[in-house]
C-alpha cells in the first residue's frame, strides 16, 4: 500500500498519513477480496493514490504498480483461502490467547524457517563441502537485525544432523557462541580450546591462542579428529582496537592443519573487507552470505506459517497485510512484526473486556486493531511530548527555534536566556532566573529534545537542537499561546 | 507467599495458648498480612491441647512475680529448662553497670517490680502508666524466663509443634558410633554434621585435626558407596538434637525484635523468623553451608511458652571465629525477602538503614517498609501510637547509641551528640500545619498514589499478560519520562498490589529485583546484583554472565522452584549504556530466548534511548513503550490534596497557585511538594512567633506564603545576596552599574570606580571610606562572584566587571532602606 510509506520528513505528515490509510484500507481491502479481475483492484489501488498525500514513494509504486499488482494479490487470496475453512477464535478463552501470542513469540522456534531457503542451503552447502573435504574455511552472514540470521543457524546444525546420518559422513562438533556474553574478546579461543580438547586441563602456561595455533599448524596424530563448527553471533564485539582478536580468528581457518569452519555473524555488511584487508591478500577472504530484509511477501509468510499450526483464524487477512506492508517499508525487522501482531491482539482484549457484547465475529483482529497497534510502534513520540511540556519549556523551544531561524546553528545558555526574556516580556509572562533556566535546559536535555554541551560555567554551555525545528514548530502551532510568538 | 513455603504453611503459629487464656487481640490487628494469614490458618490444624509438660498458669499477675536467684549462673541446663511456668523473673535494664546491685534492690521492693520495670525502661512511661496499669502492655528489653535470660535481639528456638516436648533435647549430641554422650572429646564431621567420639572412631584419632574433616561413612558416600550407619542398639531411642531438627525443619529459629508482657500477664515476643536454605525458593544451593540460615523479613508475635532455648546465629565472621562455641551456631550472612524472593546482604542492608533498624523490628512505624501499605491502615488510636512508640523507642537495642535511651549513663565518647528529646514534644498534641507539614514531606509515603491509574493500568496488564499464561514469555517494556513524575513509584506500587494478588493465588508468583543503574560501581555489576539476587551467592561478574547465560538462554534448571518467572526492574537505564552496550545486549537478550522467563521493566528519562541504541538492541527491547508526561496543574492540585486530605491547613487558592506555578516551570510534583510544605513552615512559623497574641480561629496557609516559598524556590540566589550585603557594598555596586551607563563598557578599572564612588559619597553627605577598605570590599565581592575580578597585584588598575546583569543588580538595589538615594543612579 503506497500510502504507508514511511521515509517522510515531519511526523505529522505521517500521522495524518497513517490516518489516512485507516480510513482508506477497508474501503480497499472490502473490494479486491472476491474479485480476481485486476481491472477492478487496479481502481481500488488509484483511489488511496488519489488521496491529498503524494509523495516519491507513491510515484514509484505507481509505476510498478502494474508489476506488483500480480504479486501482491496473491498473499493475500491464499490467506483468504485459509480462512475459510477454519473456525474464528474466541478471543475470550484465555487458552488461545496464550497459544496466539507464544505463536508469535520471538523466541518460539520454527520447525522450518521459511523464505531463507537459499540463504541456507548456501550455508549448508559450505558446511557439507568443508566437512567432505576436511578442509577448514569462513562464512561470514550479514544482515539487518531481525532477519533470522541466528534463527536459521538451528535449522544448519539440523540439516548437517540429517545429512551426516544419510551419508554417514563424520558430524562436526557445534560451538555456538554470542559474543556479546564473553567477559573478554580473548575468551573466544578459551572456548574453542576447551571444545577441541575436552579431556585435556587447560594449562595454563601458554595462552590459548598460541596453543590453538600450535595444534592446527601440525600434522594430527589422531586421524579421527573431528572438525568444528564454530557459529560466532555478534562477530563485531569481537572487534578491537588493533583487531588483532579478529584477526587471529580467521587466520585459524588458514593454517594448514586446521579442522575449523567458522562462521561468523553480524549485521554490517562490510565487516570483512573493512577489518579484514589482510585477509584478502593472503587470498582466503570469508565467503559472504547476505540475509536480505524480509519483503512483504515474506513477512506475510512467515506470520502465516506461524498462525498456520493454530485450529482457528485470529487475523482478517487485511490486517495481516497492512501490518506486513508496514514493517516491510521500515525496516523489515521481523521482531517488529511479531510485536506489533501481539500489540494488536492486545488492544482486541483490552477492548473486549470493556465491551463485552460483540458478536464473535466481530473478534477477529480487524485493520483498525493493527492501524492502532503500527502508530503505538513507528509514531515519534516527538510532537506529543512538546504538547505536553510545561509552559517554560515550551517557551525555551521557542525562543530557541527563533533564534537559530537566522542561520545559527547554536548558542550558549546565556544567549539563550536572553531570547528566552525577549519572549516573555512580549507575552507578558514573568522570566524565570538564569539558574532555573539551565536547569529547564537540563531537563530538555535529558529528554533528548536539546544537547547541551559540556563547559564550566553553566552560561557559556553550548545548546543546540536535537530535533527538527518543523516539529517544534507544528507542535506549538497547536498551541494559541505560541501562535503569534512564531510568526 | 503462598506457594513457596508449603512446608511454612504446615507451620502451626507457635502460640501455644492454654485453653483458658485468651488470646489477646492486639497481635492480630498489628499482624502483617502475612502473618495473619498463618493465625488463620492455625485453627485448621489445630493440635490436642495440653498433654504438654506446661501447666496452664493460674494467675500470671503482679503479685505472682517473685526471684529466682540461681537465674544468672545457669542459663541452660538440662534441668532448669522445665521449670514451673510461675517464676518469671523480670530482669531489666540492659545498661546496669553492676547487675547484682539492682537485684538486691529488686528483691527488698519485689512487689513493685513493675512499675520499677516501668521507670527504668521509659521514664515517660510512668505518667501513663499510672492511670492505666493493667490494660497497657509493657515491654521490656531482658526476660527471665523458665529460667532462661532472654533480650532483645537475642536467638532462640521456637517450638513447631505442641508436644514438641523440651525433655528429650539433648544438650549434648550423642556420638554416632556408640550412641552414647560420654565424656570423650568429640568432633564433627563437616559433611553430616554428625558427632562423633575421637576414640570410637576407626583408627581413632588422637586429636582434633586442623582443617575440615569428614567421616568415614560420608566419604563413602561421595565415592558413590553404599554406606551403613551403625544402628542404634535395641530399645534405645535415637534423640536428635535442637540443632538436627533445626536443619531438618522440626523446629524454628527466631531473632527476638522486642518483648512485652500482655495485659492478661502472658509474656510475648515479636520474632523475626530465620529460614534454612531448603525453605527458600532457590532451594539449598552448592555453595551454601551446612548450618547457613537465611535471616527473613517476616514477623510474628509469639508467646514467650513457644521458646526452647538459645541458639547462636552470626555473621560470617564471628562465624569463622566461633570454633568450638558448641552445636548451637549457625552461620547468617544474607537476608531472605519472603515476597520477592530475593537475598540480599545483611550487612549491606545494615550500612543502609541503620538509622531505621527500630523501624524495621516495628511494623507500625515504619514508612518505608514494603509491607507497610497494608498495615498503614491500621486504625489505632492516635493515643495508643504514641504510647506504643514511646514503649518501642525505649525498648530497642539499636536505639542505644541515640536519644533518650540511656538515661543519663555515659559511657565516654558516646554521649557527645546525643540530646534528650524534651517531654512535651512527644505529648504535645500536633496542630494541623504540623500535620500537614508531615505529611507534605517527600519521605512520607502517601496513602494513595493518584493521577497515573492509566499509566499503572498499564503496567499492570503488561506484567499480568507476561506472567498469566501458562508459559511465561519475556517481554521489555520501556517507561519514560522527566523526573519527579511518578515513574518507579508506579511501577513499584503496581508490584505491591500483585503481590497480594499472588498471595490470593490469582496471579502466579514470581521473583522480583529491583537494581538503580546509579547505585552501580559499574555497568558489568549488574549480572553480579542479579545473580546475588536472585540465588544468593555472590560471584564475580563474569562468572555471573556465563551463570545467568545458562539460566536464562540455554534453560538450564538449577533447582526445584527455578522455573518462576522473574521480573527485572531497572531504574536509569541509560546508565547502563556501554561503550559497545554489551550489557543492554544480553539483558535485553535473554527475554528473546525460549523459556528464559524474564521481565524487563527499564526505566529513564531520556525520549528516545531505544533510538539511540544500536539497531539490534532497539530491535530485541520490542515495541512496548509508555510515556509518564509531566504533570499539569490539575494533577498537582490533586496530589496536594491528596496528601492533605483530612488536614484543614491550607487555603483552595494558595494550592491553586502554587501548582500552576510549578506546573509552568516543570512539572515536577516533588518540587510542588516542597514549595508547599516550606510554606506550611512560614506559616507555622508566623502563628508561633505571633503567640502572644489571642489566636483567631484557625491559621491557614495562604497565598502570601506560597508567594515568598515560591520566592525562595526559584528567585535566584544572588539577588537575595544583593539584597543583603552591607551599606558600603551597594553604594561599590550601584557605582559599577554608574560606571557601565555613563560608559557603556562593561569593563572599568578600581581606580575610576574608587573615583565614583567618592563623587557618590560626597553627593549625598556620606564620608569616603578610603581605598583600603574600599578594595577590601571588592575582594569580598569578588569572592562571592558578584564581581569578576582581574587576579593579580595591581590594585589600581585592578580590572572588574559585573557578573550578572545590570538590571539584577539595580533591581536588588532599588528598594533599599537604608539607602534611598542609590535609585537616582540607577
Amino acid at each position: 500500500m503506497p500510502s504507508i510509506a514511511v521515509n517522510t520528513p515531519s511526523p505529522h505528515k505521517r500521522r495524518l498519513r497513517s490516518n489516512s490509510a485507516l480510513i482508506d484500507n477497508p474501503a480497499v481491502n472490502n473490494t479486491p477480496s472476491k474479485s480476481s479481475s485486476p481491472v477492478k483492484s487496479k481502481s481500488a489501488r488509484r483511489r488511496v493514490n488519489d488521496s491529498p498525500s503524494t509523495n516519491r514513494a507513491n510515484v514509484n509504486n505507481n509505476n510498478n504498480n502494474n508489476n506488483n499488482n500480480n504479486n501482491n494479490k496473491l498473499p493475500v487470496k491464499k490467506l483468504l483461502d485459509s480462512l475459510l475453512d477454519k473456525p474464528i477464535w474466541n478471543p475470550t478463552e484465555s487458552g488461545q490467547i496464550s497459544a496466539v501470542k507464544e505463536a508469535l513469540h520471538a523466541s518460539t522456534a520454527q520447525s522450518m524457517v521459511v523464505c531463507r531457503e537459499e540463504e541456507q542451503k548456501r550455508i549448508v552447502e559450505f558446511c557439507r563441502q568443508c566437512l567432505v573435504e576436511e578442509m577448514a574455511g569462513s562464512l561470514y552472514i550479514c544482515g539487518c537485525p531481525g532477519t533470522g540470521k541466528s534463527l536459521s543457524m538451528e535449522n544448519v546444525k539440523g540439516c548437517l544432523d540429517v545429512w551426516a546420518k544419510e551419508t554417514g559422513g563424520q558430524l562436526p562438533d557445534v560451538l555456538t557462541i554470542n559474543c556479546t556474553s564473553l567477559s573478554s574478546t580473548s575468551e573466544i579461543f578459551n572456548k574453542i580450546l576447551e571444545k577441541s580438547q575436552p579431556n585435556k586441563k587447560v594449562n595454563g602456561r601458554s595462552a590459548p591462542l598460541k596453543q590453538l595455533q600450535h595444534l592446527y599448524s601440525q600434522k594430527q596424530q589422531s586421524p579421527d579428529a573431528k572438525m568444528m563448527l564454530v557459529i560466532a553471533d555478534e562477530l563485531d564485539y569481537l572487534i578491537t582496537k588493533d583487531r588483532v582478536v579478529l584477526h587471529d580468528l580467521f587466520m585459524l581457518t588458514t593454517l594448514p592443519f586446521s579442522k575449523v569452519i567458522l562462521i561468523g555473524i553480524a549485521n554490517a555488511i562490510d565487516l570483512a573487507d573493512r577489518f579484514l584487508p589482510k585477509l584478502q591478500s593472503l587470498n582466503c577472504k570469508p565467503t559472504v552470505v547476505s540475509f536480505r530484509s524480509y519483503s512483504l511477501d515474506q513477512i506475510i509468510m512467515i506470520l502465516k506459517q506461524r498462525l498456520m499450526a493454530l485450529p482457528f483464524v485470529v487475523f482478517q487477512p487485511q490486517a495481516l497485510e497492512l501490518c506486513a506492508r508496514k514493517v516491510a517499508a521500515a525496516s523489515g525487522d521481523m521482531r517488529k512484526a511479531l510485536g506489533i501482531c501481539r500489540g494488536a491482539i492486545e488492544i482486541l482484549e483490552t477492548e473486549l473486556r470493556e465491551d463485552t457484547c460483540t458478536s464473535t465475529l466481530t473478534s477477529m483482529v480487524r485493520v483498525d486493531h493493527m492501524a492502532i497497534a503500527l502508530s503505538k510502534a513507528y509514531k515519534s513520540p516527538i510532537v506529543d511530548t512538546i504538547q505536553s511540556l510545561p509552559q517554560h519549556q515550551q517557551i525555551v523551544l521557542c525562543s530557541a527555534v527563533k533564534h537559530f531561524r537566522k542561520g545559527k546553528k547554536d548558542t550558549t545558555i546565556g544567549e539563550l536566556n536572553k531570547f528566552y526574556i525577549d519572549v516573555c516580556k512580549s507575552t507578558l509572562i514573568p522570566p524565570v532566573g538564569i539558574t532555573e533556566l539551565s536547569c529547564m535546559c537540563r531537563v530538555l536535555g535529558d529528554q533528548g529534545i536539546l544537547k547541551l554541551g559540556q563547559s564550566r560555567d553553566d552560561k557559556l554551555r553550548r545548546v543546540t537542537l536535537q530535533i527538527d525545528e518543523a516539529d517544534i514548530i507544528f507542535a506549538l502551532q497547536g498551541i494559541r499561546f505560541f501562535r503569534n510568538c512564531l510568526q | 507467599m503462598a506457594d513457596t513455603t508449603p512446608t511454612k504453611r504446615l507451620r502451626q503459629t507457635p502460640l501455644k495458648s492454654p485453653p483458658n487464656t485468651p488470646i489477646p487481640l492486639t497481635p492480630q490487628t498489628l499482624a502483617s498480612p502475612r502473618r495473619s494469614l498463618r493465625f488463620i490458618s492455625s485453627p485448621a490444624h489445630s493440635i490436642p491441647p495440653a498433654n504438654t509438660p506446661v501447666n496452664p498458669k493460674p494467675t500470671r499477675s503482679k503479685s505472682a512475680v517473685t526471684l529466682n536467684n540461681n537465674n544468672n549462673k545457669k542459663l541452660y541446663g538440662n534441668d532448669s529448662i522445665k521449670d514451673d511456668d510461675d517464676d518469671v523473673i523480670y530482669t531489666f535494664s540492659p545498661i546496669s553497670p553492676d547487675r547484682t546491685e539492682t537485684k538486691k534492690k529488686r528483691k527488698s521492693k519485689a512487689e513493685n517490680t513493675v512499675d520499677r520495670v516501668n521507670a527504668r525502661v521509659s521514664e515517660t512511661k510512668i505518667k501513663i502508666k499510672a492511670n492505666t496499669k493493667t490494660k497497657r502492655r509493657v515491654y521490656y528489653k531482658k526476660v527471665s524466663y523458665d529460667g532462661g535470660e532472654f533480650s532483645i535481639g537475642d536467638d532462640v528456638y521456637v517450638k513447631r509443634r505442641e508436644d514438641d516436648s523440651i525433655e528429650d533435647e539433648p544438650e549434648i549430641e550423642e556420638c554416632r558410633v556408640c550412641f552414647k554422650v560420654g565424656r570423650g572429646v568429640m568432633i564433627e564431621c563437616d559433611d553430616c554434621l554428625g558427632g562423633f567420639h575421637l576414640r570410637c572412631l576407626k583408627p581413632p584419632l588422637r586429636a582434633v585435626p586442623d582443617g575440615d574433616w569428614i567421616c568415614g561413612y560420608c566419604e563413602g558416600r561421595k565415592l558413590g558407596k553404599d554406606v551403613k550407619l551403625p544402628e542404634a542398639p535395641e530399645g534405645k531411642k535415637v534423640r536428635r538434637t535442637a540443632k538436627e531438627k533445626l536443619l531438618s525443619s522440626d523446629l524454628w529459629a527466631v531473632r527476638i525484635e522486642s518483648l512485652w508482657k500482655e495485659t492478661d500477664g502472658s509474656f510475648w515476643f515479636r520474632g523475626r523468623w530465620y529460614v534454612i536454605p531448603e525453605e527458600t525458593a532457590a532451594g539449598r544451593q552448592p555453595h551454601n553451608l551446612k548450618r547457613e540460615l537465611y535471616r527473613t523479613n517476616d514477623f510474628a508475635d509469639n508467646e514467650m511458652e513457644t521458646v526452647l532455648r538459645h541458639c547462636y546465629v552470626m555473621s560470617p565472621n564471628e562465624y569463622a571465629k566461633a570454633e568450638n562455641e558448641g552445636d548451637d551456631v549457625f552461620l547468617c550472612e544474607y537476608e531472605y525477602d519472603v515476597n520477592w524472593h530475593s537475598f540480599k546482604r545483611i550487612a549491606e542492608i545494615d550500612n543502609d538503614e541503620d538509622e531505621d533498624e527500630d523501624a524495621t523490628h516495628d511494623d507500625d512505624w515504619s514508612g518505608d517498609e514494603e509491607d507497610s501499605d497494608a498495615e498503614l491502615s491500621d486504625d489505632m488510636e492516635y493515643e495508643e501510637e504514641e504510647d506504643r512508640y514511646t514503649a518501642a523507642r525505649g525498648s530497642t537495642p539499636a536505639r542505644e547509641a541515640a536519644a533518650n535511651s540511656r538515661k543519663g549513663f555515659t559511657f565516654g565518647l558516646q554521649k557527645i551528640g546525643t540530646k534528650r528529646i524534651p517531654e512535651h514534644v512527644r505529648s504535645h498534641k500536633q496542630t494541623e500545619l504540623e500535620k500537614a507539614k508531615a505529611t507534605l514531606l517527600l519521605a512520607t509515603l502517601p496513602k494513595s498514589l493518584p493521577c497515573r491509574n492509566k499509566e499503572m493500568e498499564e503496567i499492570t496488564a503488561f506484567i499480568k499478560g507476561a506472567i498469566c499464561d501458562d508459559q511465561c514469555l519475556g517481554r521489555c517494556l520501556y517507561i519514560h519520562g522527566v523526573p519527579g513524575t511518578g515513574k518507579t513509584m508506579s511501577v513499584l506500587a503496581v508490584m505491591r498490589s500483585l503481590w497480594s494478588e499472588v498471595d490470593a493465588g490469582i496471579v502466579k508468583p514470581y521473583s522480583f529485583v529491583e537494581i538503580n543503574g546509579l547505585k552501580l560501581a559499574a555497568p558489568e555489576n549488574i549480572y553480579r546484583v542479579i545473580y546475588e539476587a536472585l540465588t544468593g551467592h555472590r560471584v564475580s561478574w563474569k562468572k555471573a554472565l556465563n551463570l545467568l547465560n545458562d539460566k536464562f538462554s540455554n534453560g538450564a534448571i538449577s533447582s526445584k522452584d527455578d522455573d518462576r518467572p522473574c521480573i527485572l526492574l531497572i531504574d536509569e537505564l541509560d546508565l547502563l549504556v556501554t561503550r559497545n552496550q554489551s550489557v543492554l545486549y544480553n539483558i535485553l537478550d535473554w527475554p528473546t530466548k525460549p523459556n528464559s522467563k524474564l521481565i524487563v521493566i527499564g526505566i529513564a528519562n531520556t525520549m528516545d534511548l531505544p533510538e539511540k541504541l544500536l539497531p539490534r538492541i532497539s530491535s530485541r527491547m520490542g515495541i512496548q513503550r509508555l510515556c509518564f508526561a509531566p504533570y499539569n496543574y490539575l494533577q498537582l492540585q490533586e496530589i496536594i490534596g491528596c496528601r492533605l486530605k483530612g488536614i484543614d491547613a491550607f487555603e483552595k487558592q494558595a494550592i491553586e497557585f502554587a501548582s500552576r506555578k510549578v506546573a509552568a516551570v516543570s512539572g515536577d510534583a516533588r518540587r510542588a511538594l516542597e514549595i508547599c510544605r516550606r510554606a506550611a513552615e512560614l506559616a507555622d512559623y508566623r502563628v508561633k512567633s505571633s503567640t502572644s497574641l489571642p489566636k483567631t480561629g484557625k491559621s491557614l496557609v495562604g497565598m502570601s506564603e506560597v508567594e515568598a516559598a515560591i520566592q525562595e524556590m526559584f528567585q535566584a540566589p544572588h539577588i537575595q545576596v544583593m539584597k543583603s550585603c552591607s551599606k558600603l557594598s551597594k553604594i561599590f555596586l550601584a557605582a559599577m552599574v554608574h560606571e557601565l551607563y555613563k560608559t557603556g563598557m562593561s569593563e572599568t578599572t578600581f581606580e575610576k570606580l574608587a573615583q565614583t564612588v567618592s563623587c557618590l559619597c560626597t553627593n549625598n553627605g556620606i564620608t569616603f571610606p578610603g581605598w583600603d577598605t574600599l578594595l577590601r570590599i571588592g575582594c569580598k565581592l569578588g569572592e562571592s562572584r558578584i564581581l569578576l575580578c582581574e587576579s593579580g597585584a595591581s590594585h589600581r588598575l585592578q580590572k572588574l566587571q559585573l557578573n550578572f546583569p545590570s538590571d539584577d543588580v539595580s533591581f536588588a538595589l532599588k528598594d533599599s532602606k537604608e539607602l534611598p538615594w542609590l535609585t537616582k543612579y540607577m
